[in-house]
């Protein structure tokens, strides 16, 4: 019975983490410049976390170490090194887009600037990690982020031609603008490969302390939970093909994107729009901080846990702390959400071989993984992941200078 | 056992399972005409720059000086003291909380984070 209420809960928490400002922003824009061309890149970054999805969770499970314990403790200090800078970075980076998601979502609402709706939008997150236990974050905003479900809603009422929709899934070459069509292909993976994505689900499954007979259940929840999120996001793509891109409307501001589904809700859609866009990145940012927080704390060995009180691991607490109040700052000075989002999600992107391949190694070794180790198909993905992520690195950049 | 593998980087607890550090430095004892002898593990962010690069560990060296919250840079879990070392941790037969490895914690707990409403959660 207890599995099969994590089982539901696993998937509800696992579409409340994807579903955030990363894949709200580029999904919008993907389908504003290129319609449902771009849906092909949504397919292949879904395939892509679903399998370090999975692998993380099992790596949990079996091992009970999350991803940097482990890393540390197997291939070395100086192995982790640049991964843990590099997650540190992406994740306080992340942090900021998503308080300036939920600002940004309240300035659509009430005209005050997102500047001001920072401090208390930091405020209120940090009260919630503050008194809340790992479980009452996990199930309280995974519940709510279903509240996204009307973009899925939307595609369908506008009624989208099945043909064209299938047919983006297929990989195909643009006509015009190649360097915005990259970009975006890119940014689209960066922002569903996040790095917090697999590393705060493998922290997650030892904190709710899972073991080797939760395998089946991780299947399950990284599967589906996954492609429930890809199916929300493949939404906001048909909806901004459909609405956005017949108006050449680009999304160059939040504000452009916001009417989005008023066609579909003539009375709610805007602020269905702004509800659903607070709601994902509270839900995302509360992952990301913590996240942030148990890479910080497992790297240096301190004590580490939502579920215990502040005072009884003071260091994770304040990193979490510290973390919140310079990323509302960054806010507070007026650094762009919408900008930071961008050039976030192409770092992802870039930094995917750094935070990915020390992981996949340990998911081969025997010592630590047993009979649970990576077989063939698991292997053949991560090949094809490091693959992808080799040129991911490669080419992000140079896609933000030459297409951003 | 094997000193890299099983030893160095791994979680520290201490009698009560309470985490304290990890393995950052292992020292070793050369002894005339008898084999090397392990001496002690050390805690610490100072042996952990060392062995990043010399110059990290200069500088955490000399923030370790001006901030003075810890009493030793190095904390040194003399070797007899270790009760068990197994793939999750090493165990050590002290109290957490009376090393220099958790001044920090301690340090912050008292200073900051107790100070804070809402510390303790079954507080009403």
């Amino acid at each position: 019975m207890k599995k099969i209420l994590q089982l539901f809960l696993g998937i509800l928490t696992a579409i409340g983490g994807f579903f955030d400002i990363g894949n709200l922003v580029t999904a919008s824009q993907a389908g504003a410049a290129f319609r449902f061309q771009l849906l092909w890149a949504l397919a292949l970054g879904t395939l892509m976390v679903i399998f370090l999805v999975e692998m993380s969770g099992r790596f949990a499970a079996v091992t009970k170490k999350p991803i940097p314990c482990a890393v540390r403790e197997h291939l070395g200090a100086r192995v982790w090194l640049a991964p843990f800078v590099v997650l540190v970075v992406l994740h306080f980076l992340t942090l900021g887009a998503e308080i300036g998601g939920v600002a940004f979502a309240l300035q659509l609402v009430t005209g005050i600037s997102f500047q001001l709706w920072a401090i208390p939008v930091g405020i209120l997150m940090w009260l919630f990690l503050w008194r809340a236990t790992f479980d009452a974050i996990e199930y309280s905003t995974s519940t709510l982020g279903l509240i996204a479900l009307c973009f899925v809603v939307a595609a369908v009422m506008y009624h989208p031609a099945k043909s064209d929709v299938l047919s983006g899934l297929l990989p195909s070459l643009p006509k015009q603008d190649a360097a915005k069509y990259w970009l975006y292909a890119v940014s689209i993976i960066g922002a569903l490969i996040a790095p917090y994505m697999f590393y705060f689900y493998s922290s997650g499954a030892v904190e709710d302390e899972w073991d080797p007979t939760y395998l089946t259940v991780n299947r399950f929840v990284s599967v589906s939970g996954m492609a429930f999120g890809a199916v929300i996001t493949g939404a906001v793509i048909v909806v901004a093909g459909l609405v956005l891109h017949p108006l050449s409307i680009g999304v160059d501001s939040i504000n452009q994107t916001a009417f989005m589904l008023t066609g579909a809700f003539p009375f709610w859609g805007f602020a269905l729009f702004a509800a659903t866009m607070a709601i994902a990145c509270v839900g995302a940012s509360t992952e990301v901080g913590l996240s942030l927080a148990y890479t910080v704390a497992q790297t240096f060995g301190w004590n580490w846990g939502q579920s215990l009180e502040p005072k009884k691991d003071a260091r994770f607490a304040l990193t979490y702390t510290v973390a919140i109040l310079l990323a509302t700052l960054l806010m507070v000075l007026g650094i762009d959400p919408l900008k930071l989002t961008i050039y976030t999600m192409a770092l992802n992107a870039t930094v995917l071989p750094i935070v990915s391949i020390p992981f996949l190694l340990l998911m081969n070794d025997g010592h630590l993984m047993r009979q649970f180790r990576n077989g063939p198909i698991a292997n053949a993905a991560a090949g094809i992941i490091v693959i992808i992520s080799i040129v991911l690195f490669f080419v992000s950049i140079p896609l933000l200078i030459v297409g951003g | 056992m094997h000193l890299f593998r099983d030893v160095l980087d791994k979680q520290v607890e201490d009698r009560e399972g309470e985490r304290m550090g990890r393995v950052d430095a292992i020292v070793v004892e050369i002894r005339d005409g008898r084999p090397p002898r392990v001496a002690h593990l050390e805690l610490g962010f100072v042996p952990l720059a060392r062995r990043l690069h010399p110059r990290l560990e200069a500088i955490a060296e000399r923030w370790h000086k001006r901030l003075g919250v810890r009493r030793s840079a190095r904390f040194h879990l003399i070797w007899s003291e270790v009760l068990d070392v197994d793939i999750h941790r090493v165990q050590a037969d002290v109290m957490a909380d009376e090393t220099p490895a958790q001044d920090w914690e301690r340090w912050l707990r008292r200073h900051i984070i107790e100070r804070i409403p809402g510390a303790s959660r079954d507080e009403k």
